[in-house]
């Protein structure tokens, strides 16, 4: 760990992007010290205001403090990526690496299901489920993990079939070595890297999903404010004012490239293949 | 004295599935030798080497005997008992006896794990073998010669020689019987080879190890076996005492290795059997002797049949009609 | 005796690393005649590949050539600009790999490669075409015209190291390298690869430098020997001369751990003990003098040069 940030603090993308993952993810976790008002108190005579030193970021339709209501979006969001991504992420690593280990028509099973599911348009996916069950967060974060399963899970097949024909997986099943063993003690190691890359890139585009259905009605429900209500909710007014699409707008932005350009720093740390700066080892 | 390893016979066969395509074509599922019947035996304090280019299948032998490729002929006696096979043709031997170390050195070590974890590895997997695995490691350590300083290292952070080194320590974890060496000596610098060697030959007195060591380097098999055989495509075609083998050859093949040998002595050049081509694929396997395609004394019988063994058990036997003298 | 082709003098290149300047060449000398065969024996970490990458000026980013000059047919290759040095490549300047495969395109066929490698030559496609079909045929490639419609894939590797021999020599240059060109290949196809490589060379008239860790090929294959060690020069001379009456305690440590060249079949083979010395704080003295077992008390404070013609080491107590 501490390697890591040694090498990420040469890398000014990577740092930039640290430090504002660090900073998105503390103002959302102590969003509730930090806020200055409550998102959810309505001021009928304080409506669309421009941002003063009472509502930093001014108030939408009802009156209501936007930057409070962008601090605790924000939890809404982080909430549904790192839920919807860990699990997705463990159930991929199980079946991905089942499969890639696992006998081959095994393989062949699991991988046609894998496509199968990937096949289906996200969105349209998303809105028969909400159509059948109605929106709520926990529709959406299942969502979310049932469209990102298949492709963790291919991933994670790939890296295994690549790393399970090795020399030292051989060694390990001369020595006698269980399957289970195997699994976790030899190959998870050598697979993880890629996968802590891409599950950090995954959180924007979830952040966005979840927005984004948000925005289309189909997330959260309407009190509870979540970057894509704020938007949405901006949209209507934005003849009136245009402080609350800027800002529900910005915090995207920020969590999109911070989140992206920390995966990318990580990709070239952990990946030693990328690493031709170092000595010439000859 | 008892043999460790008895193998009369051994074959393994590999099914080469053409795959959906083929399938719909309606050609049947067909196989390749790889290993055809080979037999031989090693004693405790014995070393076999077996020697052969790329293709020769020896490779193949070392890991069916280890169990990890499924082994579809022969009878493999281990310390006098009959080894099974499971099901799937796997050889079931008694994981202790037999440990094998893989070719490649730095490869063949988990990349994530500590030299300390590698080495403690073996005793993990089977607790019986010791009851504190961190300081059986740390005496492994000291039984291949490498300092404590090494034990936090990763894998890359080795050179080839010490890499080795780790690699026989996990291999003698177990206290095998028999001890399988696959190319002990690849990719290592000419002036740490003996280092390898002298170490293989120390532990080997100390345990009273059988080891089969699988090489294309003729000249360590001078140095350190009391056995070896010549592999081509499958099959042993000369078989013997290294002393009997290098001075007088009897098969084409074996004569043709020993003289593609440079030296840095030019006296010792011998003069060279130039071979014709290259060993043949074994989806192509050649009727008859397989090395008539590339033997310069190959005769018409040589196209119909495999040779009769000939010349004096335990000391040289070769399989040619047409030796050389 | 005519100009040399190659002539480097007093070469140092570092490399900057995490722990410090690592002093991977220092003042290395290295001569070749036209025509001559110079072999270049080393273990791993001698420096022959910062060597080979600063002659074809393709060191590393945070490699810097320290001092020296690297003299090709007389043309300071180190002060050459980037279009020049590649005119050179592939032209006057060829090299082959230990892995053709990385040489070779692996989508084109052979032939088209042959045919583009000649891009600079005048005379039509058919010219062309039988020049490579020749070629094909002088490094012993069975059936060749077939040959020039497969793809690299199709070959063993044996045949496409034949392949990129032919290619490299296809420009007839003046000057190859060739990089452990047989170490991946098994004994019986490396010996066809040296004779056909040393008949090739006699017909072209370059000349070659020849980079092996094989003692008994280079002995075969090489007029001269180059021995190094940790980025030094530390014997070089005449094949027969270095290997027959070694002067530096490290060619004759090699020649007797060359398994090879051991008769008594003694089950202890002799060994250099020692590692090779952090280049990164390389001793003040003799390169070797940690390894030495002949060093008196000068190998620890000067260093050694390598002075005079002919059969030269770098040795206080060098034996003649």
């Amino acid at each position: 760990m501490k390697n890591f940030l040694r090498e990420l603090s040469r890398d000014t993308p990577g740092m930039i992007g640290f430090v504002i993952v660090i900073i998105v993810l503390a103002l959302s976790v102590f969003a509730s010290v930090i806020a200055p008002a409550d998102p959810l108190e309505i001021d009928v005579y304080n409506r669309l205001a421009s941002p003063s030193w009472q509502h930093w970021l001014g108030t939408d339709q009802l009156g209501r403090d936007i930057f409070s209501r962008v601090l605790y979006g924000g939890r809404v969001a982080l909430k549904v990526a790192l839920i919807s991504i860990s699990v997705a992420l463990l159930c991929g690593l199980l079946l991905g690496m089942i499969a890639g280990f696992g006998p081959s028509w095994l393989d062949r099973i699991l991988v046609v299901c894998f496509d199968t599911m990937r096949s289906f348009p996200t969105v349209m996916f998303a809105l028969a489920i909400m159509t059948l069950t109605g929106p709520s967060l926990n529709t959406v974060i299942a969502v979310i993990i049932i469209t990102s399963i298949p492709v963790y899970a291919r991933v994670v097949r790939t890296q295994t079939l690549a790393v399970r024909n090795l020399d030292f997986i051989l060694a390990e099943r001369a020595m006698g070595a269980s399957t289970l063993r195997i699994l976790r003690d030899h190959i998870l190691p050598n697979i993880s890297a890629p996968l802590l890359i891409l599950a950090s890139m995954d959180v924007p585009a979830v952040v966005g999903m979840e927005a984004g259905l948000s925005f289309l009605g189909l997330g959260v429900g309407p009190p509870t404010a979540s970057w894509g209500s704020i938007l949405n909710d901006g949209y209507s007014y934005l003849r009136n004012s245009p402080w609350p699409i800027i800002a529900g707008g910005i915090p995207l932005i920020l969590v999109t490239l911070g989140f992206t350009f920390l995966g990318e720093s990580m990709r070239d740390i952990l990946d030693p293949k990328l690493r031709g700066k170092g000595a010439l080892n000859q | 004295m008892k043999e460790v390893l008895a193998v009369r016979d051994m074959q393994v066969r590999y099914p080469t599935s053409g795959g959906l395509a083929a399938l719909m074509a309606g050609k049947r599922a067909t196989s390749i030798d790889v290993v055809c019947g080979v037999s031989f035996a090693v004693a405790p304090g014995d070393t076999l080497a077996i020697v052969g280019e790329s293709g020769s299948g020896k490779t193949t032998l070392a890991m069916g005997l280890s169990g990890l490729v499924p082994v579809s002929g022969g009878d493999v006696v281990l310390d006098g008992n009959a080894v099974a096979m499971n099901s799937k043709g796997f050889l079931q031997p008694d994981r202790r006896r037999i440990s094998v170390m893989l070719q490649d050195p730095v490869g063949s070590l988990s990349p994530r794990m500590t030299v300390q974890r590698l080495l403690a590895e073996p005793f993990r997997i089977d607790p019986e073998l010791a009851d504190d695995p961190d300081a059986a490691a740390l005496r492994l350590l000291d039984r291949v010669g490498l300092s404590r300083e090494f034990a936090g290292r990763y894998p890359h952070q080795l050179s080839g020689g010490q890499a080795r080194r780790v690699g026989l320590a996990r291999a003698l974890a177990q206290k095998p019987g028999l001890l399988i060496a696959d190319e002990p000596t690849a990719g290592l610098d000419v002036s740490i080879q003996g280092e390898m060697l002298n170490l293989l030959a120390e532990v080997q007195r100390d345990m009273g190890l059988g080891i089969i060591m699988i090489t294309h380097n003729l000249n360590i098999v001078r140095h350190a076996a009391t056995d070896m055989a010549i592999m081509y495509l499958g099959r042993f075609i000369e078989q013997g005492l290294p002393q009997r083998i290098f001075e007088r050859p009897r098969h084409p093949y074996t004569a043709a290795l020993l003289a593609a040998n440079p030296s840095v002595n030019p006296a010792t050049a011998i003069d060279r059997i130039q071979l014709l081509g290259e060993v043949p694929s074994l989806f192509e396997r050649p009727r008859g002797c397989e090395f008539h395609t590339r033997c310069p004394r190959a005769q018409d019988v040589c196209l119909e049949r495999f040779p009769q063994r000939q010349g004096v058990a335990n000391t040289q036997v070769w399989n040619c009609v047409n030796p050389v003298d | 005796m005519s100009a040399p082709v190659l002539n480097i003098s007093n070469l140092s290149v570092n490399y900057s690393t995490d722990r410090g300047t690592l002093h991977a060449l220092r003042d290395v000398d290295l001569h070749i005649q036209a025509g001559r065969i110079v072999g270049i024996v080393g273990e791993s970490g001698c420096g022959k590949s910062t060597l080979i990458s600063t002659i074809i000026r393709l060191l590393s980013a945070n490699a810097c050539v320290e001092e020296g000059e690297v003299l090709f047919q007389g043309e300071d290759l180190l002060a050459l600009d980037a279009k020049a040095m590649r005119k050179l490549r592939g032209n006057e300047l060829a090299m082959v790999f230990q892995d053709p495969m990385t040489s070779l395109n692996p989508v084109l066929s052979i032939g088209r490669q042959m045919l583009d490698i000649q891009y600079r030559d005048d005379g039509s496609k058919a010219e062309k075409k039988s020049r490579s079909l020749h070629m094909l045929e002088r490094v012993g490639i069975p059936d060749a015209a077939t040959q020039l419609d497969r793809y690299p894939h199709h070959l063993s590797g044996g045949m496409r190291q034949r392949v990129a021999i032919a290619m490299a020599l296809m420009t007839e240059p003046s000057l190859l390298i060739a990089d452990e060109p047989t170490t991946a290949l098994d004994a019986t196809l490396e010996i066809q690869i040296i004779q056909r490589l040393r008949q090739l060379q006699r017909d072209v008239g370059c000349a070659v430098l020849f980079i092996s860790h094989h003692l008994g090929v280079i002995s075969e294959l090489c007029d001269e020997v180059v021995v190094m060690y940790a980025g030094e020069v530390v014997e070089s001379g005449g094949t027969r001369q270095v290997f027959d009456a070694p002067k530096h305690p490290y060619t004759r440590g090699l020649l007797e751990c060359d398994p090879a060249s051991i008769q008594a079949s003694d089950n202890i083979l002799p060994v250099i003990p020692g590692q090779l010395p952090d280049l990164t704080d390389p001793p003040p003295g003799c390169i070797f003098q940690p390894r030495c077992d002949r060093s008196v008390a000068q190998c620890s404070s000067q260093r050694p040069r390598l002075d005079g013609q002919g059969h030269r080491a770098a040795c206080f107590v060098a034996t003649s």
